[in-house]
């Protein structure tokens, strides 16, 4: 919906008109200035031999060594792939699941149950993170509850985290808890502006709950799937590592060390600052090619998106 | 009479002289001094800052500086001392383990972050340098190869304070089962294999952090077993040749002793465990009967725990095994007097560089020597005819604290800080006879001869070292996990030791060699 | 709508499903409520599932408030929660009320520095350099001005701003009143539940923030809650981590510190969370970004 263009306003006449607007949005783009643009310069850091003493100006200059380092690395398959992997499978099981739930949820449309099921199945999104995995490794662990059952069904009853086969599902299982309520609720809403008529209209022509949903159900929330699902695809090698960096370990980071976790270990721990900011660098360059790439299909599937 | 005259002169500037020197403390001044160190374990849930501990303001009054603390918490300290480098703005002084930080620190005297301080000791710290004279062999570990002093270090005064872990058991057992305390492999084998049978255990040897059954976990890299194949989990140095022990062929009777315990149920099966109160567990409900573990925290800290558990468990230490009985063990634990914890550098941009100096050294003088170790007399110690003991309050703490907790409100003994730990810290916190003999015990073994001194690779080696160490002990660790797990199998260690090659172990070996033939010459 | 017998069965399964997996949400926080409140010498032999309080003891809650790091955490956080919200809120207001009036040509440009910002970082190092070179490092100011604006925060709002009618902005200001008036009078109570949901998303992310509370605040008694909650929780340090610790008593209690650590960091939430409940819709809508 494109609305028809304007004859342009000449500058001067515009800042002369709008020089209170203008004005309002100074200490916004000072802002923006300062904790985002200054910082940006920074990234000069991927290029060289990074000494705090020496700074930004007095340190060697490496060019793409970093880069190369990280790509010879014998470990930059096993980062890269975990980055992937985690997000795949976040997006066969964490996208799926609310979906799923949701359809249930709307099937049992009347009474207090949905309102009840709503409630108690968004209330983990809102516990913190650190609590969460703080749960997660308790669970986990020698003793726990989890670990327990398990025990139960023959597991040796060692701590979970400390397989790395284990963190995968552990991680993804642990989100599905936390975030598929408050994730449904779009698709609730979504399934609640249907338009009542045509069930009516099926269930008079005999349609049963199979076909109701993929005839009617399915199409019409489609468009908001596909919003969803693509905004996720533009995501995938963007693994916040607030929630690795809680639950990861030496032992299992096989699994478990990401893009992000591995920049903030090489940045904050060992001391490679330049090298991590190559990597960091890498990253956000992708991210943002694959965000412009996802949000293109987005517009193109269903006109909207993000920008 | 001009050498009367000239000889009553000097005479008399003597006697002026002396007198100056020892009215150094309280400093001159006031100075305020800003110190960056992490917080103790033993405190930091207490306390915010050293600054409100007994000892912190003791310290004060005696040297006469007022200290402005900043404190990391310990599990930051990594994160903490790493934002504090890339701000370029340090403390005055900075506490820390600098001799195992990324580099080395040679670096970082290099690079402006801290002062090198040979000629500010040499005129503002007699009391260290004096020390150092009198330890030539200390002296050595605490300069770089390049023979820079950067740090006011925390040395252990004495051989009783350099072992103090090895493997223990549970003696009550032994005697029940007719068994002696284990000296050999075989014994070993044995004595599990009845635990495991005759008294129901689970778990019969426990793993436990303390152990560190992998190079990159832990402080300590257990000799325990491994030692007796003549090979280490760890760096060591045989005949002037540096070895990497998981890179020597003695390597793979230790993985297929561990694998073999593991399939015959003697091991705990939470091989990769990092949980002491797991570990407590198995000990508590009689599931596990050995472990490696340290006098103080595993002899004492489990003999006390059990008590209300089962009266009758009794754990002592055993000695490093052998494989031929009679067979002294070549390694075992041993610290060496300097590891680099916590030494105090100054920062290369102070302003108050003496007064900095000046304060550090007081803890080696005699009077800071017993203060840091024991604390304020008539409160945390008394002297009993010459000798520091330290007061009930201390040695049973009516607020429930543990000894060492106690100790920290007090001094920095029980843990680490620029000064010389004193041997009667020891005797008297290693307080049952267990203890005491774990560590006679412990130091039957050939170590001293093995150890690898603190080597420092050179600089432009650093990195690279930094790199293949970091991926080599990554895979160690995990290979020795599966192949005790049995997913990888010990019959595969060549192909074990093809991918150390493929990972540059022998250009890290040289680096290593390199670095040690530049300490010798120190 | 009627349903057939086999439609009733097929509701009563799902019904029954959905039970289990309501349960299976609310199980875990009983879990720990429960084991907070046990006797620490029942909790540590115990195994499987916790139903019940084993016996009854505060202990856990004792000793997790000797640590004075608690108290001043929750402190912290609320002051954060408060002042951050309120000054994100501001500042969020005022851009997204400048970006909605697309007559003003200077808006693309400013449209565009705020996109940009947001596909691009230079990394933690030189972010934490410039907070730290306008002086905010060590003071809770610094996790509260340089996070004034999440970025899709303000799409969000400045899509609601734009769907208030020209024409009230027009007659505001042949009236003679100014865009800062304008603004905080007519526009933004105009889009109360937007900002009621921002409101809700910004003090989220306060209360839940711990990392960078880890880097700019080195004074423990300005850290939030949950960076306190971290050492406890994730580094499973509780006071006995001391070498050579031969306290058993301590060791024991460390599990009920925990459970009581984990439940103490969640009440606020639940205290507030029927209160929330009306927003929900709102926020995942407004989640969902539509332009």
């Amino acid at each position: 919906m494109k609305k028809p263009r304007a004859a342009l306003v000449p500058w001067k006449k515009d800042l002369k008109a709008n020089r209170t607007l203008y004005l309002l949005m100074l200490p916004v783009i000072l802002w923006y200035a300062v904790f985002h643009y200054v910082p940006m310069a920074g990234a000069i850091m991927a290029f060289e031999d990074y000494s705090p003493m020496r700074g930004f100006l007095g340190s060697p200059f490496v060019g793409l060594q970093h880069f190369l380092d990280f790509f010879d690395s014998y470990y930059f398959f096993r980062i890269v792939g975990n980055t992937l992997i985690i997000s795949f499978l976040s997006l066969a099981v964490e996208f799926t699941l609310p979906i799923a739930f949701a359809l249930a949820v709307n099937e049992l449309r009347k009474g207090r149950f949905s309102g009840l099921a709503k409630s108690i199945s968004v209330f983990p999104h809102f516990i913190s993170l650190v609590v969460i995995c703080g749960i997660v490794i308790d669970f986990t662990g020698p003793g726990g509850v989890i670990n327990q059952w398990f025990v139960s069904l023959g597991y040796n009853g060692t701590a979970m985290l400390q397989h790395p086969e284990l963190f995968r599902p552990i991680y993804i299982l642990s989100g599905v808890w936390q975030n598929m309520g408050w994730d449904s609720i779009i698709y609730i809403a979504a399934l609640m502006a249907i338009d009542p008529t045509l069930y009516e209209a099926a269930s008079i022509d005999g349609a049963g709950r199979w076909v109701r949903l993929f005839k009617i159900t399915l199409p019409c929330i489609l468009p908001t799937i596909s919003v969803m699902f693509i905004l996720r695809v533009g995501n995938i090698m963007n693994v916040g590592f607030e929630k690795i960096i809680l639950l990861y370990n030496p032992i299992n980071y096989e699994t478990s060390d990401v893009i992000s976790s591995f920049v903030y270990r090489k940045g904050l721990i060992d001391f490679q600052w330049g090298y991590s900011a190559a990597v960091g660098l890498f990253n956000s360059v992708i991210n943002l090619g694959l965000l412009l790439f996802a949000n293109r299909l987005s517009k193109k599937v269903s006109q909207s998106g993000l920008f | 009479m001009k050498i009367a005259s000239l000889l009553s002169c000097s005479v008399l500037a003597l006697a002026l002289a002396i007198p100056a020197a020892a009215q150094v403390y309280p400093l001159k001044g006031a100075p305020t001094l800003s110190y960056w160190m992490t917080a103790g374990p033993q405190w930091q849930n207490r306390y915010k800052s050293l600054a409100e501990t007994a000892f912190g303001k003791g310290l004060m009054k005696a040297t006469g500086a007022t200290l402005a603390f900043t404190v990391a918490p310990a599990n930051q300290a990594d994160q903490s001392f790493s934002l504090m480098l890339a701000s370029g703005e340090l403390t005055d002084m900075i506490e820390y383990s600098w001799l195992t930080a990324p580099g080395g620190p040679d670096k970082y005297i290099r690079d402006g972050y801290i002062v090198k301080l040979n000629d500010a000791m040499k005129k503002w710290a007699p009391n260290l340098t004096a020390y150092l004279k009198a330890h030539p062999d200390v002296d050595k570990m605490v300069k770089t190869d390049e023979g820079s002093y950067y740090g006011f270090p925390f040395l252990r005064g004495g051989d009783y304070l350099q072992v103090f872990q090895g493997p223990i058991v549970r003696k009550d057992w032994l005697d029940e089962l007719g068994l002696k305390v284990p000296e050999t492999i075989e014994d070993w084998t044995a004595v599990l294999r009845a635990f495991r049978d005759k008294k129901g255990a689970k778990a019969p040897f426990a793993m436990s952090p303390y152990t560190n059954w992998g190079p990159t976990f832990g402080y300590y890299a257990s000799p325990a077993f491994v030692g007796a194949f003549g090979a280490l989990k760890d760096w060591y140095v045989e005949g002037g040749k540096v070895k990497y022990g998981p890179y020597e062929p003695q390597y793979k009777a230790f993985l297929q002793l561990f694998s073999d315990w593991y399939k015959e149920g003697l091991l705990d099966s939470n091989i990769a465990l990092s949980d002491q109160k797991a570990r407590d567990a198995l000990f508590a409900t009689g599931m596990a009967g050995a472990t490696v573990a340290n006098t103080a925290g595993g002899i004492g800290y489990l003999n006390t725990m059990m008590k209300t558990k089962d009266p009758k468990a009794l754990f002592v230490a055993a000695p490093y095994p052998v494989l031929k009985r009679g067979d002294k063990p070549k390694f075992g634990q041993l610290d060496l007097p300097y590891g680099g914890q916590r030494t105090v550098a100054i920062s290369a941009k102070t302003k108050n560089l003496e007064a900095a100096v000046r304060f550090l050294d007081w803890g080696y003088s005699t009077e800071g020597s017993l203060y840091y170790n024991f604390g304020t007399p008539g409160e945390s110690y008394n002297m009993v005819n010459g000798y520091p003991t330290y007061t009930d309050d201390i040695l049973k703490n009516p607020n429930k604290l543990s000894v060492a907790e106690a100790i920290a409100d007090y001094a920095r003994a029980s843990y680490n800080g620029p000064f010389v730990q004193d041997v009667r810290y020891m005797e008297q916190v290693a307080n049952t006879a267990e203890q005491r003999q774990s560590i006679t015990i412990w130091s039957t073994t050939d170590m001293a001869k093995y150890k690898l001194p603190n080597i420092t690779p050179d600089e432009k080696d650093i990195s690279a070292m930094a790199k293949i160490m970091s991926e080599v002990s990554t895979f160690v660790s995990e290979s020795f996990t599966k192949t005790v797990l049995g997913t990888m199998k010990v019959e595969h260690f060549d192909k074990y030791i093809e991918t150390l090659k493929k990972l540059d172990i022998e250009k890290a070996i040289a680096i290593q060699q390199r670095a040690y033939d530049a300490y010798t010459k120190r | 709508m009627k349903q057939s017998a086999s439609e009733r069965f097929g509701t009563l399964l799902i019904a029954a499903f959905l039970t289990l997996f309501l349960l299976a949400t609310l199980y875990p926080l009983l879990h720990v409520l429960f084991a907070s409140l046990s006797r620490p010498s029942l909790l540590m032999g115990h195994r499987g599932p916790i139903l019940a309080p084993l016996g009854f003891s505060t202990q856990g809650y004792e000793m997790l408030f000797r640590n004075p790091f608690i108290l001043s955490g929750l402190v912290n956080s609320l002051v954060l929660i408060v002042g951050g919200t309120s000054f994100s809120i501001f500042m969020t207001a005022l851009a997204a009320y400048v970006l909605s009036k697309r007559y003003a040509r200077l808006t693309k440009f400013f449209s565009v520095v705020v996109v940009v910002s947001m596909l691009f970082s230079g990394g933690l190092i030189p972010f934490y350099l410039t907070v730290k070179g306008v002086g905010l490092y060590n003071s809770l100011l610094s996790l509260i001005i340089p996070f004034a604006m999440v970025t899709v925060n303000l799409i969000i709002l400045r899509t609601a701003f734009e769907g208030i009618p020209a024409s009230l902005d027009e007659s505001a200001r042949i009236d003679g009143a100014g865009h800062f008036t304008i603004l905080f009078r007519i526009s933004l109570p105009l889009v109360m539940p937007t900002i009621a949901v921002l409101t809700l998303y910004y003090a989220m992310d306060k209360w839940n923030g711990w990392f960078y509370a880890s880097i700019f605040l080195k004074d423990r008694e300005l850290h939030p809650l949950q960076l306190i909650l971290r050492s406890l929780l994730i580094d499973g340090d509780n006071g006995t981590m001391a070498a050579g610790s031969d306290n058993a008593d301590m060791m024991m209690l460390g599990q009920s510190i925990r459970y009581a650590a984990i439940v103490i960091g969640t009440l606020p939430v639940l205290a507030l969370y029927p209160f929330l409940q009306r927003y929900f819709v709102q926020g995942s809508l407004a989640g969902a970004v539509k332009e």
